[in-house]
């Protein structure tokens, strides 16, 4: 099957199901309500456009902030722990136990500590993309083919080059993943913050629409982030092939 | 084991064309052969000369594009483990079951009783030496014993005809010579129809009553040779050079020209 | 092992001697140290701090359960209508992984609107959150199952159904079976993100319920009791998936 035909029934779809929803609710099958016609969440764009356009851009402000911090903080954490075998044997259970942790069992304490403002919700953003970053670089460090190092070392590389030209290039795909990862996590930090706290950005904005009952804005709102996400993690895996073309 | 009847395996003008994404790639044509019943006849043939093929084409797991094949005056439509057995160079058994449980697949198929099965299985694993192995997972078995557990899972079905595709290619060569002795044995024994596909000379001349020589793709039956040796096999005497000159004339341009064919 | 073993116990104990001395010193109300938290725990087991822990959280059990069933119903079902298929898989897993690329809670409040407060709305995010790993569990180990295998049963004389519960089946279980783990895993912080973010019962709202009412130390009691429970649960769901993999590979 080429990657034409497989597109055009994708879309095809995705077309019948939009067709088929459309349908529902025109037929009064489905309350407009609670299931807006895809015609009235296209318009809705136009309605709540700006206004979410600009709360979108202080959800990804947060997140921007926190993606940074996790990355550092995930990749240094993930090479250290990969590079140091007893570091790894030590602390590697507790590693993946926090990952398994749900963390918005803390949520609550973090808002008593640092507020309703934006801190809040950078710090929590932090929280959920450090751990999938951090597992992912140690496993990949750990990972790393031993023979090529054998071989440089041989050949008289000294440490840094050792790092610079064999250890790093095998470790970027994992980092990549990492980052590919991190990313939706630390939106899906910040939004649950902003959910929680009533902190301004776009899951304030979900929340508020779906009080008020306003079903076709806050479909088109979901639609905006949902894309938004989409797209940022196939920009980073465009990157990603690039990068690593040479597997 | 029970007597077996008879079966005459008949290949009339069998070809067969791979579909790719440009051209079809013929991998077999107008071949044609007669097997008679409890024949022992090895296929030897280049990589690539559609031997496999063909044999896949017998057992009925490939259909034939042109011509067909009968068994006992009956076309074959379809795998049927009633009239054959086949065994691959990869065993090919099932990791989550014991030996004993592989070698009772086919019999569960056929929806024989727990405790009849268990106790054919078991029976079927002494005369391949494996006694006391039943309970033993493939993971921990040899690659020697894991082809000896296929071929008991094989027997298991008591057809007739018995197909093997390059059995032994995946074992060293002091376990491939061993093998290929204890399958004479069981061949002796079970009076099967067995039709053996190799490249391996030294296996051809070793095993077989007919040798059939194929073409490099697209494969043809190029020459026939009944080997009139005495059992037990012994590679070193007058006649069996001059066999195994003979076969080497008649593989060598075939094996060139798959090589240069880069098949 | 022994230095290993040594270096966890210390990194635990550093660890708690850290945050007791840490809480100790801070506010009260925001740090709680851990030997204010067991205490607090104590109470709450014995029932003496909120009489009604026990309904709710029975009724988080009962959201995870519920939704749980779904997640294994719908997502054994939409993995083997579309793996079993010759090329629907190739079309469809596309589209799931890009929703994977979403974060999930932005259908929480979607969810909200239609569900409403009540454990519905739980019950339908843990179902939105656990499904995906199941399905895409089913996706990829369908894709795994080495093709020679089937090529051996079909020699054997296994008809089409035969071999899907003969040799796909167990060749895929290990694979299943570590995604039916993950979906677990996900249904509970599902339930439980639905419940924090907006509830009227259960144990989530418990949780928010103390924190509104700036009762650390029960909120802190109520979370490690949460922890406990969860990791009770994966931790059943880990050995049932250990003795998967090694029924799979073929260990007695």
């Amino acid at each position: 099957m080429s990657a034409l035909r497989r597109r055009a029934l994708q879309s095809l779809s995705i077309a019948v199901l939009l067709a088929l929803w459309e349908l529902a609710v025109r037929t009064g099958w489905a309350d407009p309500l609670f299931v807006p016609a895809p015609s009235s969440v296209v318009r809705a764009f136009r309605t709540i456009g700006p206004e979410a356009l600009r709360l979108l851009g202080e959800t990804l402000g947060k997140t921007l902030l926190a993606y940074v911090l996790a990355v550092t903080l995930g990749v240094g954490a993930g090479l250290l722990i990969g590079g140091v075998r007893y570091l790894h044997d030590v602390v590697s259970p507790f590693l993946v136990a926090l990952y398994a942790l749900p963390k918005i069992l803390v949520l609550p304490w973090i808002l008593l500590t640092f507020g309703l403002a934006a801190t809040p919700a950078v710090v929590y953003g932090v929280l959920q993309g450090f751990f999938p970053i951090c597992l992912l670089v140690a496993g990949g460090v750990r990972d790393v083919d031993r023979m090529p190092l054998h071989v440089a070392r041989s050949m008289g590389a000294t440490s840094w080059q050792l790092y610079r030209k064999v250890i790093l290039p095998a470790v970027l795909p994992a980092v990549l993943a990492g980052m590919k990862l991190g990313i939706v996590f630390c939106l899906l930090g910040v939004l649950v913050v902003e959910m929680f706290g009533g902190i301004r950005g776009m899951g304030f904005l979900l929340v508020s629409l779906a009080n008020a009952f306003r079903a076709p804005e806050l479909f088109a709102a979901t639609a905006l982030v949902s894309l938004l996400s989409v797209g940022v993690v196939l920009g980073l895996e465009r990157l990603n092939q690039r990068l690593g073309h040479w597997r | 084991m029970r007597p077996v009847t008879a079966a005459h395996i008949e290949v009339r003008a069998v070809g067969k064309q791979w579909r790719t994404r440009d051209h079809p790639v013929p991998a077999l044509e107008s071949v044609s052969l007669d097997i008679a019943p409890q024949e022992f006849l090895t296929v030897l043939g280049p990589s690539g000369c559609g031997k496999s093929t063909l044999l896949s084409i017998i057992g009925g797991l490939t259909p034939a594009d042109q011509g067909e094949v009968r068994i006992a005056g009956r076309p074959v439509i379809g795998p049927d483990p009633r009239q054959m057995a086949m065994v691959f160079q990869d065993p090919g058994l099932f990791p989550w079951r014991t030996a004993l449980e592989n070698v009772e697949f086919g019999l569960e198929l056929q929806g024989v009783p727990g405790p009849i099965r268990r106790e054919r299985a078991r029976a079927l694993l002494e005369p391949v030496g494996l006694r006391g192995f039943e309970r033993r997972y493939p993971r921990e078995l040899s690659g020697g014993m894991k082809q000896r557990v296929a071929i008991a899972r094989a027997l298991a079905l008591d057809a007739p005809i018995l197909l093997m595709d390059e059995p032994f290619g995946a074992l060293d060569e002091q376990t491939r010579l061993l093998m290929g002795e204890w399958l004479l044995g069981i061949w002796a024994r079970t009076q099967k129809t067995v039709v053996f596909v190799t490249h391996s000379l030294q296996e051809a001349i070793l095993l077989s009553q007919r040798i059939v020589v194929m073409t490099a793709r697209p494969g043809r039956i190029k020459a026939s040779f009944a080997v009139d040796l005495p059992a037990p096999r012994d590679l070193d005497t007058a006649p069996a050079a001059t066999l195994r000159r003979a076969l080497w004339d008649a593989i060598r341009d075939e094996s060139r020209r798959a090589l240069d064919g880069g098949a | 092992m022994r230095r290993v073993v040594l270096g966890r116990v210390l990194l635990l104990a550093g660890l708690l001697g850290l945050w007791e001395l840490w809480a100790r010193h801070g506010d009260p109300l925001l740090y709680v140290p851990p030997s204010r938290v067991v205490p607090a725990l104590a109470r709450l087991l014995r029932l003496e701090a909120y009489p009604t822990l026990p309904a709710h959280v029975g009724l988080t059990a009962f959201e995870v359960l519920v939704a749980y069933a779904l997640v294994v119903a719908l997502g054994l079902s939409l993995g083997f209508a579309l793996g079993l298929p010759r090329h629907v898989g190739a079309i469809y897993e596309p589209i799931l992984a890009a929703c994977y690329a979403i974060p999930s809670v932005v259908w929480y409040p979607s969810l909200m609107l239609f569900f409403g407060l009540g454990p519905a709305s739980k019950i339908a995010f843990g179902v939105l959150l656990g499904f995906f790993p199941v399905v895409l569990a089913v996706l990829a180990g369908l894709r795994a199952v080495e093709p020679h295998l089937l090529t051996v049963s079909r020699a054997l004389g296994a008809k089409p159904a035969a071999c899907f519960v003969k040799v796909v089946l167990p060749a895929i279980t290990a694979t299943l079976v570590a995604g039916l783990r993950a979906g677990l895993a996900l249904t509970v912080v599902g339930v439980l993100v639905g419940e924090i973010l907006g509830a009227r019962r259960g144990l989530g709202y418990l949780i928010n319920y103390t924190y509104g009412f700036f009762r650390t130390a029960d909120y802190a009691a109520l979370a490690l009791l949460a922890l406990v429970l969860v990791l009770l649960v994966d931790g059943i769901a880990a050995w049932t998936e250990s003795r998967a993999r090694r029924w799979t590979e073929g260990a007695a």
